[in-house]
């Protein structure tokens, strides 16, 4: 096991250094000048000279590349054009509420799916089954930003049960912030129930399947406790498994849904950022992100060491 | 300190008001499009920036209800020598700045002088200034080496604007504004609020400016750049005041118990901005045939939709505006394409596609532009166009060689030499030797009757030269909680005087 | 694994895909979607581009059958000409990603020595969320609707090529693929007879998904203000132009919307009906 440990991180050094040479490349793509891009149109060309200078746009490409590296490793991912601060700063103070709300929404997703989809499963077939799957399929194939609207208009503004934006304003207390991050949350919820439940139905149905549920059923265990005894047992695989396969729709989501409702998350950042031409800050944020989904299937592929004894590597 | 330091430090302050509660009495809050790029007000012509900044920082002179000029950080209305050339502006005594010192002349100089380097209006009228000096510790003497009537309209005006900073941190950039307005810079976190708060040393400007009581302890002007996001935070509660939102939501604005619809009417005209340095547009002819093909009342109907909210009128101010008056008005909204298709011809047109450059930044620019194609394409043009976001609309319309027309709008401004779009060294380079004597004109005469005759000859030439293209009046709609007393209906809604009832 | 096995038994899914009524439904939904955007305005039977600004925002009627929107433009008419776009950007996506999507896993799966490399560059490209990557490409390279087909197609091409790495590997060891190397036919003809036969259908699942799922990206894209050239209207375009009349003319929001909704849904179920089909052991509990 501490072979196989051993190779999946040395996997993830390997993908996160190619995760930060394609962010590399993709900036270097852009057609022009990355300086004169940086400073934009009213620049002199005597100050173009000089930040490529600094930049170290004269050296030869690979020094530039090797210099990002280097700088990348040690947390520097380079200064924000538009807010003139590093964009490890800028990321950090935005990370907060799309942290939560990629947990929430998942937690959210979780509660529908889970027991749905476990359901689903038991009465295979059934117009429960296929009615709760295409109910759930429905609702994740509306625009996540419509879905925002439309919670937003009605059961923010209206009735009044929801903040309607924001997220509590300055000084606001953790409570106050979380709660801001209800609505959104459910929305992105809601969009990503479909994939958990049809996930759900899937291993549930793989476990029927298996060898010691058929002992149990021949025994003459009913279908219901057969479900429930080794299902829930079992429930923490798909689970563990859908974070990791969630986190990047989740991410993907937030970005809308954080600008529906606007929450000053990474997504919106990226929004403004794309807006605004900061391309320090749209490679910044691009390799934390994809860090963090490294990251968290390493650690979803670790957990499965840890809950199912069955996973031998 | 710089502006990564001032973050810092704001988020040292964040972290105090946080562990105290933020106590929700006495805050305003406010939606407005965008973050501020700058606290420097004279670095800036974005409104957004003039809404935040003009609480904190105070020019010399102002505007009052009427748009007539009136003293703020002066104390009287200039004296004016005979000849027009100088200007003796006696300053108000006893003004503290945020920082606690108290403004002299020596303020005002570096200032204005800053001004005149940094400001894109200020570099506008440099040529003219012969020289500023500090006449007195409380009072200022600006020279001109010809006389120029905008002069204190420039002075007053809160975009570019001319504002007073103490002498010790005049800079190239100003990350951390110091100013002498009610309330002062308290903490910006980016892309979420800027915090502003009573300044205890304020002293009150004159009469005529009018008190700027400080009711509300607090002033937050929070970005929301999505109009759907500002009209629902201001109909759940969650905003006093919300800047620019569609016209669209005006019913259901008004439905709303919480929350009043707030029409500027009218608020300002949108322009086809004419490309006069290269391109087709540099003919005559051409110029005319998009005046004659465009059907002003349809272009104003699609962006707007009622008649509420907008009247096809070509004058280039509207009636009530002393400017008003109905010079070449025979050439607005011809609606002919088959009279556009005429002087296609003389040009000797050849299919070139005509370039209109435009953004979804704000719809009824794009929304024009739709209605504009159409009629241009019916009278014979091949039109190509640029739908692009609004950082590549600012980049690509300082280059003549990417567009033939760019759509933009301006409110109606109080001084009509305000607007840079009549002068060659505009980005549109209207460069007519008729309209540039006109214009010259207008600005050295200082009798305002004789002003008024002669901007009426602007207007013809406007009309006789395509120098740009109005396409009408537009009502801009804010909207305020029921709540909320205080505010006055203006393109830059201001809070001081502002209260919110029990 | 579901891939695994239909490479041991060859595909007879269309028998087992037509047992699935929720999926047949879906077919012919998705089937009439399709034939409605591409067929109606040929035949020139709805009204396209004509504006008429004094009928703007007009509701739903005998003159309008889905109403006007802002133009005074028949929304009928857009929304098919908008499907076009829509559809055509799936479609793209979906062949795109996985004609790169095979090459790659192909590739990685018979050469031992690439496929290390090519694994790691494919989770490297995994690891970027569609929405955030295609942004900041689209921000890059321009809003045209070839590059949000090409920023989509990169996001989706690695799922794909993970699938086909996968079967390869399996399909490559099978008897009768060495009987055929041994026999000496080459590699690629191996590749395209055997192997790429054996995968298609796991891979014809997977680019349903893509096609489904590239169709709510450039609606998000548009909202995001950075799809499409919005003279080029697509669903999401119209979605999102409907937003401001959301309180005056809510069928522009409605219709756009349920053609997304309605497309990608029947695609999912579609999908869906052929994994089900495809998986043998499933196939026999249902």
């Amino acid at each position: 096991m501490s072979r196989y440990l051993l190779r999946r991180v040395i996997g993830m050094v390997v993908v996160i250094f190619l995760v930060l040479t394609l962010a590399f490349i993709l900036v270097r793509l852009a057609p022009g000048d990355p300086a004169s891009l940086l400073l934009g149109p009213d620049a002199t060309p005597e100050e173009v000279v000089a930040l490529r200078v600094r930049l170290g746009l004269d050296q030869p490409i690979f020094v530039q590349y090797g210099t990002f590296i280097g700088n990348a490793l040690q947390g520097d991912l380079g200064q924000s054009l538009f807010f003139n601060q590093p964009v490890t700063q800028v990321l950090a103070a935005r990370a907060e509420p799309t942290m939560f709300l990629a947990l929430f929404s998942l937690l959210v997703a979780l509660v529908i799916a889970t027991p749905i989809g476990i359901w689903a499963a038991y009465r295979r077939g059934s117009v429960l089954d296929q009615g709760s799957i295409t109910t759930a399929m429905l609702a994740a194939s509306v625009p996540s930003f419509l879905t925002g609207l439309i919670f937003q208009r009605y059961l923010a503004t209206d009735l009044g049960w929801f903040p309607a934006s924001g997220y509590g304003g300055a000084g606001a207390s953790f409570a106050d912030r979380m709660w801001h991050l209800v609505l959104p949350s459910i929305t992105l919820g809601i969009t990503n129930s479909a994939l958990i439940l049809r996930f759900t139905r899937a291993s549930m149905l793989d476990i029927l399947g298996e060898d010691y549920v058929r002992t149990a059923r021949a025994k003459g265990m009913t279908e219901r406790r057969v479900v429930l005894r080794h299902a829930l047992k079992n429930a923490g695989i798909p689970i563990i498994t859908v974070v990791g396969l969630t986190f990047a729709l989740l991410v993907s989501g937030a970005v809308v849904t954080e600008r529906v409702f606007n929450l000053p998350g990474m997504g919106n950042l990226v929004v403004n950022a794309v807006l605004r031409r900061d391309y320090p800050v749209i490679q910044g944020t691009l390799i934390v992100v994809a860090g963090l989904y490294v990251l968290v299937n390493l650690l979803t592929d670790l957990l499965y060491l840890v809950v199912d004894k069955r996973v031998k590597y | 300190m710089t502006f990564r330091a001032f973050c810092l430090a704001t988020s040292a302050a964040l972290a105090m008001s946080a562990a105290t509660g933020a106590n929700a009495a006495g805050t305003i809050e406010v939606a407005i499009v965008g973050d501020p790029d700058t606290f420097d007000p004279m670095a800036s012509t974005k409104d957004v920036v003039s809404i935040v900044t003009q609480h904190f920082m105070e020019t010399l002179f102002t505007f009052d209800q009427e748009w007539k000029v009136v003293p703020l950080l002066a104390a009287a209305m200039p004296r004016i020598s005979e000849d027009g050339l100088t200007y003796t502006i006696p300053l108000r005594e006893g003004v503290t700045f945020h920082d606690g010192s108290s403004m002299d002349s020596a303020d005002v100089l570096a200032s204005l002088q800053r001004w005149e380097e940094v400001a894109s209006r200020g570099q506008g009228i440099a040529d003219k200034i012969d020289s500023i000096e500090a006449s007195g510790p409380n009072e200022i003497t600006i020279t001109l080496n010809q006389p120029y009537s905008p002069l204190l309209s420039l002075l007053a005006f809160s975009n570019s604007a001319a504002v007073i900073y103490p002498e010790e941190i005049i800079a190239d950039t100003i990350d951390t504004p110091v100013g002498t307005g009610p309330y002062k810079l308290e903490a910006h976190a980016p892309d979420q609020y800027t915090q502003l708060v009573r300044f205890d040393g304020y002293s009150q400007p004159g009469e005529a400016a009018g008190e700027r009581q400080q009711i509300a302890d607090e002033i937050r002007f929070v970005p929301v750049p999505d109009t759907n996001t500002r009209v629902e935070g201001l109909l759940s509660g969650q905003f006093d005041y919300a800047d620019s939102l569609s016209t669209e939501a005006y019913d259901r604005i008004e439905a709303s118990d919480v929350a009043d619809p707030v029409l500027l009417e009218p608020f300002g005209w949108p322009i086809f901005a004419v490309n006069h340095k290269k391109g087709m547009m540099t003919d005559l002819n051409i110029r005319k045939a998009v005046q004659a093909a465009l059907p002003f009342d349809d272009m104003m109907f699609a962006a707007f939709g009622d008649e509420k909210f907008f009247q096809t009128d070509g004058a280039l101010y509207p009636e009530g505006w002393a400017w008003r008056n109905e010079a070449g008005l025979d050439q607005y909204n011809i609606n002919d394409q088959e009279k556009a298709a005429e002087y296609l011809k003389e040009a000797g047109y050849d299919g070139t596609p005509f370039r209109i450059l435009t953004s979804r930044q704000y719809e009824f620019h794009y929304q024009m532009a739709e209605v504009a194609r159409m009629a241009l394409e019916m009278a014979g043009f091949t039109v190509q166009m640029d739908v692009v976001d609004w950082a590549t609309l600012a980049q690509n319309r300082d280059n003549p060689d990417l567009w033939d027309v760019y759509i933009t709008h301006s409110p109606f401004l109080p001084e009509p030499a305000l607007t840079s779009s009549f002068f060659a060294t505009a980005r549109e380079g209207w460069d007519n030797p008729e309209k540039n004597k006109i214009l010259d004109q207008f600005t050295s005469e200082t009798d305002p009757e004789k002003r008024k005759e002669i901007f009426a000859q602007l207007q013809q030439v406007i009309y006789d030269d395509v120098g740009l293209i109005k396409i009408g009046n537009f009502n801009a709609l804010q909207g305020k909680a029921t709540a909320l007393s205080g505010v006055n209906p203006s393109p830059w809604p201001a809070f001081w005087n502002a209260s919110l009832a029990e | 694994m579901a891939a695994a096995s239909t490479a041991m038994a060859p595909p007879s899914f269309r028998n087992l895909l037509f047992q699935r009524p929720a999926a047949v439904v879906a077919l012919v939904v998705f089937v009439l979607i399709v034939a409605a955007c591409f067929l109606l305005p040929m035949l020139g039977l709805t009204e396209i581009g004509g504006m008429s600004v004094r009928k703007r925002l007009t509701p739903p009627g005998a003159e309008y059958w889905l109403g006007a929107d802002a133009f005074g433009r028949d929304v009928l008419g857009r929304l098919l000409v908008a499907g076009q776009t829509s559809l055509g950007i799936g479609l793209g996506v979906a062949v795109i990603s996985s004609a790169v999507g095979i090459l790659i896993g192909l590739v990685a799966g018979f050469f031992r020595r690439l496929d290390t490399p090519l694994s790691r560059v494919i989770d490297a490209m995994m690891a970027f969320p569609d929405i955030l990557l295609a942004l900041s490409l689209v921000a890059i390279f321009g809003g045209t609707m070839m590059n949000v087909i090409l920023a989509l197609s990169v996001v989706y091409a690695p799922r794909i090529a993970r699938i086909v790495r996968a079967s390869t590997l399996v399909i490559r060891e099978l008897p009768y693929v060495e009987a055929a190397r041994a026999l000496g036919t080459r590699t690629p003809t191996i590749m395209v007879t055997h192997v790429l036969r054996n995968i298609m259908s796991p891979i014809l699942v997977q680019a349903t998904f893509i096609f489904a799922y590239a169709m709510l990206a450039e609606a998000g894209l548009s909202f995001l203000g950075v799809g499409v050239d919005p003279r080029t209207p697509t669903w999401g375009i119209m979605v999102n132009e409907g937003r401001q009349y959301i309180d005056t003319a809510f069928f522009l929001i409605l219709f756009p919307g349920a053609a997304i909704a309605l497309s990608v849904l029947s695609l999912q179920i579609v999908g869906d009906g052929l994994r089900d089909a495809l998986d043998p052991r499933l196939a026999k509990e249902t």
